[in-house]
C-alpha cells in the first residue's frame, strides 16, 4: 500500500465530493453519489485485511469532515468498511454486479448507521433520511465500478479480472 | 582437551515482526477514536471542519462555482436576469413593509417621532460561501468569522431575503445553519395576520409553520417575514412566501403550511451577515 497516495487520493476525492458533486445531483430530492463510499468499498476489496481497516476509517474520518457531525461515518464506515474486508476473504467480490451489490449494501447499512449515531449526538432527524441513503447508495453502486479502474491505476494497484476457466 | 556443551535456551521467536499490531488492537484503536469524535463536544470537532474548509477554500471555492454555473440554465430573454429580479422583488417586499410598520407606528403614536428602524444602522457583512449543504445537511460554511465581527445567533442574508443564522463561529470561518435545517426555529409572521408563529425548516428545500391555528386566513403567496429580535434584527425582513396550506393531518384544528424560502439557497455563492450595533 501506498500510504502517500493514498492520502493525496483521499484529500482530493473529499474536496471534490464538497466541492463539486452538486454537478451529478439528480432528481428533485438532490441524490448525489458518494464517492467515499466508493472508495470504502474499493480499498476493502483490493487491499489486505489490516490495511482495509485503516483505510475504511480514514475514509469515514473524510466523510465526517465534509458532514454534519464528527464521528458517526467514521465508526460507521470503519465497521462496515471491516466488515467488507472479512467477507471478501470468504466471498470473492471482482464481478462488477457484485461490486455494485457490495457498494450499495455498504452504502445503506452504514448510513443508517451514522444517521442513528448523529441523532446520538443531538443531531436533527430531517425527513426522507432513509429515501436519501437509498438513492445515494444506489447512485454510487451504479457509478463505483467504474470508478475502480483510475482509482486502482492511481494507487498502482492491480485489479485482477475473474476469468471464466 | 574436550570442549564442554551447553544447551542455552533461546525464546522462540513470535511470528509477528517487533513493532506490528495485530489487526485487532487497530480496529479497537480506531473504533475508541471514533468513539471520542461521537461523544465529543461538537463545538471541539467542528474545529476539523473549519480547519478543512478553511485549508481548502480556493478548491472549494472554485468547485462550487464550477458545480453552479454547470446547473444554470440558459437564461431567458428577459431584461433583467431572474436572481436580480428576485433579488428586486425581495427587497420591493422588505420597503413595503417596512412603510406599512411605518404608517401603523404613526398611526399609533398619532405624530410622535419614531426612530427608523432598519438596517442602516446595521453594518451588513459580506462573505462567500465556502461549502454548501452537503448530504442533504441544511448549513452553508462561509468564509467570515469571529474577527470580522460574527456570533452566533445573527440572522444571514441571501438575495436580501433572511436564508438562516449563524450557527458556529469559528476565528475566520462560521457556520450557518439554514431556514429549510430541521433545527432552524425562527419567529415569523405571515402577512395579514397579526399573530408570530415560528417557522421550522423540514430538512428539504421549504419550511414549516409551526402551531397556527385554522382560525387564521391564509392563501398561497402570503410573503413570511423574520419578527424583530432585539440586537439581532431591527426590521422584519422576508424569509419566503406560502407555497401550500392545507389542514394538518396530525392535529385538523392547525395549518400545516409550507413556506418557499424567497431564494434559491442553494445558487448562493455569496452572503451577508446582519451585524447590529458593530463594534466600529
Amino acid at each position: 500500500m501506498r500510504w502517500l497516495r493514498f492520502a493525496v487520493f483521499i484529500l482530493i476525492v473529499t474536496v471534490l465530493q464538497a466541492g463539486m458533486v452538486d454537478i451529478l445531483a439528480a432528481t428533485r430530492w438532490n441524490v448525489k453519489p458518494d464517492f467515499l463510499l466508493i472508495l470504502l468499498v474499493f480499498f476493502a476489496i483490493y487491499c489486505n485485511t489490516s490495511e482495509a481497516i485503516v483505510t475504511s476509517f480514514t475514509v469515514g474520518f473524510a466523510a465526517d469532515i465534509i458532514g454534519s457531525a464528527m464521528g458517526s461515518q467514521t465508526l460507521s464506515f470503519g465497521l462496515f468498511g471491516t466488515l467488507l474486508a472479512y467477507l471478501h476473504r470468504v466471498i470473492s467480490i471482482k464481478k462488477i454486479p457484485y461490486q455494485s451489490a457490495a457498494i450499495f449494501m455498504t452504502g445503506v447499512l452504514a448510513g443508517t448507521l451514522a444517521y442513528l449515531l448523529s441523532l446520538l449526538k443531538g443531531q436533527p432527524a430531517s425527513s426522507n433520511v432513509y429515501g436519501v441513503i437509498f438513492g445515494s447508495s444506489l447512485y454510487s453502486s451504479l457509478l463505483g465500478p467504474f470508478f475502480f479502474l483510475p482509482s486502482a491505476w492511481w494507487m498502482r494497484m492491480k485489479t485482477p479480472r475473474f476469468r471464466r476457466k | 582437551m574436550t570442549r564442554k556443551q551447553t544447551r542455552i535456551w533461546v525464546p522462540r521467536h513470535n511470528k509477528r515482526r517487533a513493532g506490528s499490531v495485530s489487526r485487532r488492537m487497530v480496529f479497537t484503536w480506531f473504533t475508541l477514536a471514533g468513539l471520542i469524535l461521537v461523544v465529543a463536544p461538537q463545538n471541539l470537532t467542528n474545529k476539523f471542519q473549519f480547519a478543512f474548509a478553511r485549508i481548502f477554500r480556493w478548491p472549494l471555492s472554485i468547485g462550487r462555482n464550477i458545480s453552479l454555473s454547470a446547473r444554470t440554465r440558459q437564461p431567458l430573454t428577459d431584461v433583467v436576469s431572474r436572481r436580480e429580479h428576485g433579488q428586486l422583488q425581495n427587497h420591493l417586499a422588505n420597503v413595503t413593509e417596512e412603510l406599512l410598520q411605518k404608517h401603523r407606528k404613526v398611526e399609533e403614536l398619532s405624530g410622535l417621532r419614531d426612530r427608523l428602524y432598519a438596517l442602516e444602522g446595521a453594518k451588513l457583512m459580506l462573505a462567500d460561501v465556502i461549502t454548501g449543504s452537503i448530504d442533504g445537511d441544511n448549513k452553508l460554511i462561509i468564509n467570515r468569522g469571529e474577527s470580522d465581527g460574527l456570533a452566533m445567533g445573527q440572522f444571514v442574508l441571501g438575495d436580501n431575503s433572511i436564508i438562516g443564522t449563524i450557527s458556529e463561529v469559528s476565528a475566520r470561518t462560521a457556520k450557518v445553519n439554514l431556514i429549510t435545517d430541521p433545527s432552524s426555529n425562527i419567529a415569523a409572521r405571515i402577512v395579514g395576520l397579526d399573530v408570530e408563529t415560528v417557522i421550522q425548516g423540514d430538512g428539504k428545500d421549504s419550511v414549516k409553520v409551526q402551531l397556527l391555528s385554522i382560525k387564521h386566513k391564509l392563501k398561497v403567496g402570503d410573503d413570511v417575514y423574520a419578527c424583530k429580535k432585539p440586537g439581532l434584527l431591527d426590521t422584519a425582513i422576508k424569509i419566503g412566501t406560502v407555497a401550500g396550506c392545507k389542514r394538518d393531518d396530525g392535529n385538523p384544528l392547525l395549518w400545516d403550511v409550507t413556506v418557499k424560502p424567497a431564494c434559491d439557497i442553494k445558487k448562493l455563492s455569496e452572503v451577508a451577515v446582519v451585524i447590529m450595533n458593530p463594534q466600529q
